[in-house]
């Protein structure tokens, strides 16, 4: 270990031995939690914490965790001939009943495929028998499982609270009784949420997805997305690991509700989280004062998609910043909204600790953040920022996207003449009423059409459109004071484009790719263009067919084989009213219906 | 009330680094209900010093630190209680309550005491391995590269070596003990000291450090040098 450890750049990523990390005698079978990123990424992955629990929890189960291992760690790996091993009892995934994947972002599927090799494991399903761990995979990515389907044995859709107990018990059962994988996949395939993509095939016709055939009779004809009804008696983090080395989001992470109303039509998490499930008061104040308590963190986060959004925000907030306050606690809410902000609650926030202000209007003019239904004017904006100056705050971030449908040069501009009135808020007010060395941090990214939203059937913009988009912005924001521009690199949004949309071709095309030396695509010090153009030319598909063509509304998608409860016809509706500019709205103001026959066994708002 | 209290840092956890072990101790102090106390102020930091830092990758016996605390807690509680709240690896010992007055330990550092381990490319004998130590505490000056601000540039480490003698070599393992000079301005790094032997022996590899003292002067409740 020693030898390995010493050769890279930040040993404490595969040291292990955090505080509240577990360690077991007496089990019978072994999970490996992976993660295709870094331990500092991996680490602050609110999905792994709650899993890394639920399954420990299990009588005779020992999960451990296996992060993807950065390149120097790799290259040593290969040098001395280890393979990758788990934190815990440092052993290689080989030795594991289960190794399963938490997928969140496309651009992580090389890393799986490292994990896999330098574990001695075949990277396809069809290669690995009985003698092999099961690999699993699950996570948000999930709703699209065609870009990974030969690769992984058993696809989760959906929550994993319930659902991964009930893998592991249905593997274990099997593996007492010495079936064989295909029988234990039959059985798999009865749980709600598995999809196991060897029991379907895809059926191209004229060089496109044509329709998926079921090959096994076990098999549902659409695996149904799993939920957790009850958010509040669900299963939560428990003893939350405290790394050594600094990780993304260092802190207790508390998460007040599941799902968000609002109907963003970019937004894939808010639809793929549906329906909303919140956890009470009462709930979150001890799972708050337990984790603060067990992990010695002073800062505490409360997490949702859109935490300004739970019902009992405002008697919430001032308790748990009350009760935290006792302790030098401070409390961040990640993800305000901007016509939830309430001028209260930024002071009371700002008592314990100054965090970053960070809004995300998302586009430029009303008429386009009408096309996108993100239902925030530009009043809402100006009274939230005005707050927050009076208040002290002298910085703020606002997130935008550029390359959405309907976008016109008008648009883009309108971004920086938001940033504008930003700034003009600022400098209108009188000089000992605000703060010195503003800043407004205009952060633009790339829109990259996703599976299950409004916009699934959309084209994405061309690169060189992009980049002239950006230009035109970096003008128009000259003169604005204080503003800096961040543009993300639109090159790496493309393969994302692809990879979202894929379908099962795109296996032989990923593992080509890492053959040619793709990993930590998302790493712009990694990222391959070149190679990744070579992996498609030689598998005979184009990037161009996948990321910048538009569908046809009728056309088939190689993602509808799962069903993740939103139906396709909502999702038309919401696709003609956005080419309208018409907004629909927060379900929570009545159903929009967008669970079709599912509503009445799913929906409960 | 200050506590001053030595922890000793094996196994992996000296790949932790000193940052990493700033936090790790803030926390610990949280869990085990002993809260720091805090420097007023606009930003405010737990008062909490070390002696001096270790180098990530090496394990320690006795680092040093000390730390201002909320509430009043004798050595033995402090002591029990940390440790319950502290990772395998970290481990409190010979905890005291520092009176008003006492002066802070980096002011009273002043050496260090290491067993090296080399893991050598090619065999050494410990007739080899004592004449590479002689080689460099018998000459006047020891020059290695030392990296600076301005650069690499050469150094003459003599001066801060104060002991070193071989403790034993087999085959391709070859170990030293060595006492340099360490305080707040600097001092000798057991890696420098490696390098200037594995030179001396004419042979490459890899090395471990082990601090098995920090030495201060000015009290006798901490370790002394002689």
């Amino acid at each position: 270990m020693d030898m390995l450890l010493s050769r890279v750049e930040k040993p404490a990523r595969y040291i292990g031995s955090e505080w509240n990390m577990e360690r077991k005698e007496v089990y019978d079978f072994r999970f490996a939690l992976c993660f295709p990123d870094v331990y500092e990424i991996g680490m602050s992955h609110l999905g792994s914490r709650i899993l890394y629990r639920v399954l420990n929890d299990m009588d005779g189960v020992y999960c451990e965790r296996c992060y993807a291992p950065w390149t120097d760690m790799e290259q040593a790996l290969r040098a001395f001939h280890e393979p990758l091993f788990t934190l815990e009892t440092k052993s290689p995934l080989k030795d594991f009943d289960i190794v399963g994947f938490s997928l969140l972002y496309e651009m992580c599927y090389t890393n799986v495929l490292t994990m896999l090799e330098l574990s001695g494991i075949p990277f396809l399903s069809s290669e690995r028998d009985e003698s092999n761990p099961l690999i699993v995979a699950g996570g948000p990515c999930t709703v699209n499982p065609e870009p990974i389907a030969d690769i992984v044995d058993v696809i989760l859709i959906g929550d994993g609270e319930e659902l991964e107990p009930e893998l592991v018990e249905c593997v274990r059962q099997a593996k007492r009784e010495g079936i064989s994988k295909a029988a234990m996949l039959e059985r798999l395939a009865g749980i709600k949420g598995v999809y196991i993509p060897s029991f379907y095939r895809p059926v191209y016709e004229n060089g496109r997805y044509a329709r998926t055939e079921r090959l096994n009779a076990h098999a549902p004809e659409h695996p149904v997305r799993r939920v957790v009804r009850d958010l509040d008696t669900a299963k939560y983090i428990g003893r939350q690991l405290v790394p050594h080395m600094q990780i993304v989001h260092d802190r207790v992470a508390v998460e007040v509700m599941r799902g968000c109303t609002r109907g963003c039509r970019f937004c894939q998490a808010g639809y793929i989280y549906r329906p909303v499930r919140e956890r009470t008061e009462e709930t979150l104040l001890r799972q708050t004062r337990d984790l603060v308590t067990c992990t010695g963190y002073d800062e505490v986060s409360l997490l949702s998609l859109s935490t300004g959004d739970y019902s009992e925000l405002h008697t919430l907030l001032p308790r748990i910043i009350d009760d935290m306050a006792e302790q030098k606690v401070s409390v961040s809410l990640p993800s305000l909204r901007i016509d939830s902000l309430l001028k209260d609650d930024l002071e009371k926030m700002q008592t314990v600790r100054k965090g970053g202000l960070t809004f995300a209007p998302e586009a430029g003019t009303q008429r386009m953040r009408d096309v996108i239904n993100k239902n925030v004017t530009e009043d809402d904006l100006l009274r939230a920022v005005t707050d927050a100056f009076t208040a002290g705050w002298c910085g703020v971030k606002l997130y935008f996207m550029i390359g959405l449908p309907t976008e016109t040069d008008e648009d883009v501009v309108g971004i920086a003449e938001l940033a504008g009135k930003v700034s003009n808020a600022f400098y209108r007010l009188p000089k000992d009423k605000r703060g010195s060395g503003f800043r407004v941090t205009v952060s633009v990214s790339t829109f990259v059409p996703k599976p299950w939203t409004a916009f699934q059937w959309c084209a994405q913009d061309r690169q060189e459109e992009i980049v002239r988009k950006q230009q035109l912005l970096k003008t128009a924001l000259k003169g604005v004071r204080g503003a800096e521009l961040h543009c993300h690199p639109s090159v790496l949004s493309v393969l994302e484009a692809v990879f979202s949309r894929g379908d099962r071709r795109l296996n032989s095309v990923l593992i080509d790719a890492y053959q040619r030396g793709c990993r930590f695509d998302s790493w712009a010090e990694h990222f391959k263009p070149d190679a990744w153009a070579e992996a498609f030319e030689a598998n005979g598909l184009r990037m161009d067919e996948y990321a910048h063509r538009e569908r046809a509304i009728d056309e088939p998608l190689p993602w509808e084989t799962v069903d993740v409860l939103v139906t396709p016809a909502y999702l038309k509706r919401e696709w003609a009213k956005a080419q309208q500019a018409k907004t629909t709205k927060d379900c929570r103001q009545g159903c929009n219906g967008c669970f079709g026959e599912h509503c009445e066994d799913y929906c409960r708002v | 009330m200050k506590i001053i209290a030595a922890f000793e840092k094996t196994k992996e956890l000296s790949y932790t680094s000193h940052l990493d072990v700033q936090r790790t101790l803030q926390r610990a102090f949280r869990r085990a209900d002993l809260p720091l106390a805090f420097s007023k102020g606009f930003n405010p930091h737990p008062k909490l010093s070390f002696a001096t830092a270790l180098a990530t990758g090496y394990t320690s016996s006795g680092e040093w630190i000390e730390v201002e605390l909320d509430r009043d807690v004798t050595p033995e509680d402090f002591t029990e209680r940390v440790n319950a709240a502290l990772p395998k690896g970290m481990r409190f010992h010979s905890a005291f309550i520092a009176d008003d007055g006492f002066p802070t330990l980096s002011k009273m550092l002043v050496a260090a005491k290491y067993i090296i381990t080399l893991y050598t490319d090619t065999p050494v004998t410990m007739e080899e391995l004592g004449s590479a130590i002689r080689a460099i505490t018998e000459s006047e000056e020891v020059i290695v590269e030392k990296k600076t601000k301005s650069g690499i540039k050469p150094a003459n480490i003599r001066p801060e070596i104060l002991e070193a003698e071989p403790i034993s070599a087999s085959d391709r393992i070859a170990v030293a003990a060595i006492v340099g000079t360490l305080n707040a301005a600097g001092g000798l790094r057991a890696e420098t000291f490696a390098r200037a032997l594995f030179e001396r022996l004419q042979t490459n590899g890899r090395f471990t450090a082990h601090r098995i003292a920090l030495c201060f002067e000015g009290s006798d409740r901490l370790p002394r040098l002689r």
